[in-house]
């Protein structure tokens, strides 16, 4: 069976193709830009032609992320928080069980406390600000005049002692200019930012309530300097999945497949019983 | 009677017209009126319920109360002859005129009822009085501030629900108060008119109790968000007969629906900070999301015409003692030191109605509900119950932020 996961976030949308509910065979991302509903169909037209398929192959097409009710191409619609569970428990090390997933993304970061079983049992979402997620950083490296990629090199290397704020964007840029007015490096400023991010995020974490060993996903987990500022302030070293970034639209498409699974073997029965 | 607050430091009423604010306000109302209209089955009489909950239609033959909360006495202004009116305002657009007086840092809720104050032709004008409890820091400062454009008094609550040891000092708050209605109001307040008010109190609170019964059996019988409605009109200045006449009617409506089939949707308990009309945007998004409000305990819900004023004997003391009993020692309010009254009312609900899940509404600013919210979500996860928190002001713009979070929930109570 072939199944799509489509997730359509506020700055990238991804496209995973799934065989079986065991292979990956292609995946595609792009920036979501200003029409994410266009967007959504080139991004699964391509993703079907690095599959080599055509869309009479496709069995499935779920759909998740902000734009979930946008792509009116879906036969699925689940919250990321759902996929972003499914997504981790299908590539999780053996031996070593997930029990919480940090998904940090372009607008919203959320927090996912996993039970022995993989069912979801709380999770949290940052409040409607930019505060505590991608944005956040991408406005602070704008603001020094630097791209992203340098922005996070320059973290790694700087042993900063500066404090900073990150309960509002905003507020932080300016704080940012009061700290470039001193002469602070900026190497400083950027690890600064990280930190202040990663200790938002970790007390975030620990109001969920959770336990175990700790996921890190979504587009906040490519940036190598907030994978160690994370870690730091949790105590732990994280895993974080090789495409960190496709891991819901991997988790739609496995929710996808078991749905789709679930309605061949018949109407009446439900998901749960038939999984 | 003394006055509460030094006439030394008095200060002139600031009022300044901002026809761009009151159209503002409008526009809202329509845009949320429409959300309502989406309803699929709705009360044929609910048009007059949507009037007097916007303070439309309100009887104009005797002076009104203004009132901010529901934890007042009602029957004390019923039974001298005024016409509670609430000033409590849930629109989105009026939140910024409040902050023309009042700092940033407070609740909407504050904002935009006073918001109503600083405009001339805001339903405040037209109030002899204005009453509202200590409940919250906002309201225990809003007082004096309010003072300086009318009468005001401010009701004090104990800090705690122990009417052994503050039984005396509520019953006297109460007696205070029914002075200064007495003198604003230019009436003389008998036992017979309040024993009468009082009956007529127990009279709603049946009827509500009935619908909320007719809900929880049936949740499509009667849309939450009508149902908030239907009780907001009642404290936003209907007149209680013609809101009962109303109120019966859509409980035989709701009482004679039957449905096709079962109907599958979650059932939530919903508690937290006040929601007010045409602040329904955590209900539409229930709604909308395909789960039903099975029970409340909102002050602007249920909770604020659920219990009865249970009184036995009818002596002005003992009269004052059932009232204070009534209005303090049974609210949910957060403004108590123990929250054990609310956590002990959302268990029964649960129970009650077979809820599979509790939503618990915070308002932005609002710290009581908010450090309430660490006890409620540990108790209700130690009894396997579903809990989501949502923190939300009045803005409409994290409403995508919040669907996501309610839809997940959902998703976690249906287990799929």
């Amino acid at each position: 069976m072939i199944a799509v996961g489509l997730d359509v976030g506020s700055t990238t949308t991804k496209a995973v193709v799934l065989e079986d509910e065991r292979t990956v065979r292609a995946a595609y991302l792009c920036p979501s830009g200003d029409l994410p509903a266009d967007t959504a169909r080139r991004v699964v037209d391509e993703v079907l032609g690095r599959a080599e398929m055509t869309s009479s192959d496709v069995d499935v097409v779920a759909t998740t992320g902000y734009g979930r009710r946008l792509a009116d191409i879906g036969d699925v619609v689940m919250t990321e928080i759902k996929a972003c569970a499914a997504g981790i428990l299908f590539g999780q090390p053996e031996g070593e069980p997930i029990h919480t997933v940090i998904d940090v993304g372009g607008q919203d970061t959320k927090v996912i406390a996993l039970g022995d079983g993989g069912q979801i049992e709380d999770f949290s979402m940052n409040d409607k600000c930019a505060a505590g997620t991608g944005r956040f950083l991408e406005v602070l490296s704008a603001k020094l005049g630097l791209d992203y990629e340098a922005f996070v090199e320059a973290a790694c290397g700087a042993q900063t002692t500066i404090q900073m704020n990150a309960t509002c964007a905003v507020f932080a840029e300016s704080e940012v200019v009061g700290l470039l007015a001193r002469g602070v490096a900026k190497a400083d400023i950027a690890a600064a930012a990280h930190d202040a991010m990663a200790n938002r995020i970790a007390s975030m974490v620990r109001r969920v309530g959770v336990r175990g060993r700790y996921a890190f996903v979504g587009g906040g987990a490519r940036n190598r300097a907030m994978v160690e500022a994370l870690g730091e302030h949790l105590n732990q070293a994280l895993y974080v999945p090789e495409d960190a970034q496709l891991v819901v639209a991997l988790g739609a498409a496995v929710g996808g497949a078991r749905k789709a699974r679930a309605r061949r073997r018949g109407p009446g029965a439900t998901e749960k019983e038939q999984a | 009677m003394a006055d509460q607050f030094d006439p030394r430091y008095r200060l002139a009423p600031r009022q300044t017209e901002d026809p761009g604010a009151r159209r503002r306000a409008r526009m809202l109302l329509e845009q949320q009126r429409d959300r309502l209209r989406e309803i699929p089955r709705r009360p044929e009489n609910i048009g007059r319920f949507e009037a007097w909950a916007e303070g439309r239609d309100l009887p104009d033959d005797r002076p009104r109360i203004g009132t901010l909360c529901t934890l007042i006495p009602f029957e004390l202004v019923y039974a001298l002859g005024g016409l509670p009116v609430r000033l409590g305002c849930g629109n989105a657009a009026l939140v910024q005129r409040g902050e023309e007086v009042l700092t940033g840092d407070v609740c909407p809720l504050a904002k935009a009822s006073f918001a109503s104050f600083l405009d001339p032709q805001g339903p405040a004008g037209g109030c002899a009085a204005v009453v509202l409890p200590s409940s919250c820091d906002a309201k225990r400062k809003l007082g004096e501030i309010l003072a300086d454009f009318s009468p005001t008094f401010v009701f004090n609550l104990p800090p705690e629900q122990d009417a052994h040891r503050y039984g005396r000092f509520a019953a006297d708050e109460v007696a205070r108060l029914a002075q200064f209605l007495a003198r604003v109001l230019g009436r003389r307040l008998t036992r017979r008119s309040l024993r009468r008010a009082v009956r007529e109190g127990r009279r709603r609170t049946a009827l509500v109790r009935a619908l909320q019964d007719a809900r929880a059996r049936e949740p499509g019988a009667l849309s939450v968000r009508d149902f908030f409605l239907i009780l907001q009109a009642l404290h936003q200045g209907a007149d209680p007969q013609d809101w009962a006449r109303e109120a019966s009617r859509v409980l035989e409506w709701a009482r004679a629906y039957r449905p096709e089939r079962p109907r599958m949707r979650p059932r939530l308990v919903l508690t937290g900070a006040p929601l007010q009309w045409p602040n329904f945007k955590l209900l539409h998004l229930i709604e909308e999301s395909g789960a039903d409000v099975v029970a409340d305990t909102l002050c602007t819900g249920a909770q604020s015409l659920y219990d009865p004023v249970v009184a036995d004997e009818w002596s002005r003391g003992a009269q004052y003692r059932s009232l204070a009993q009534r209005y303090v020692f049974a609210s949910a309010c957060p403004c108590f030191i123990s929250q054990a009254t609310r956590l002990s009312r959302v268990l029964d609900l649960v129970d009650a109605t077979r809820a599979d899940g509790v939503v618990h509404h915070g308002l932005r600013l609002c710290q009581l509900f908010d450090i309430e919210t660490y006890r409620l979500s540990q108790v209700l996860k130690e009894r396997k119950i579903p809990f989501l928190h949502v923190r939300t002001d009045y803005s409409l713009e994290d409403v995508e932020q919040l669907r996501v979070r309610f839809e997940a929930f959902l998703e976690q109570v249906e287990g799929v």
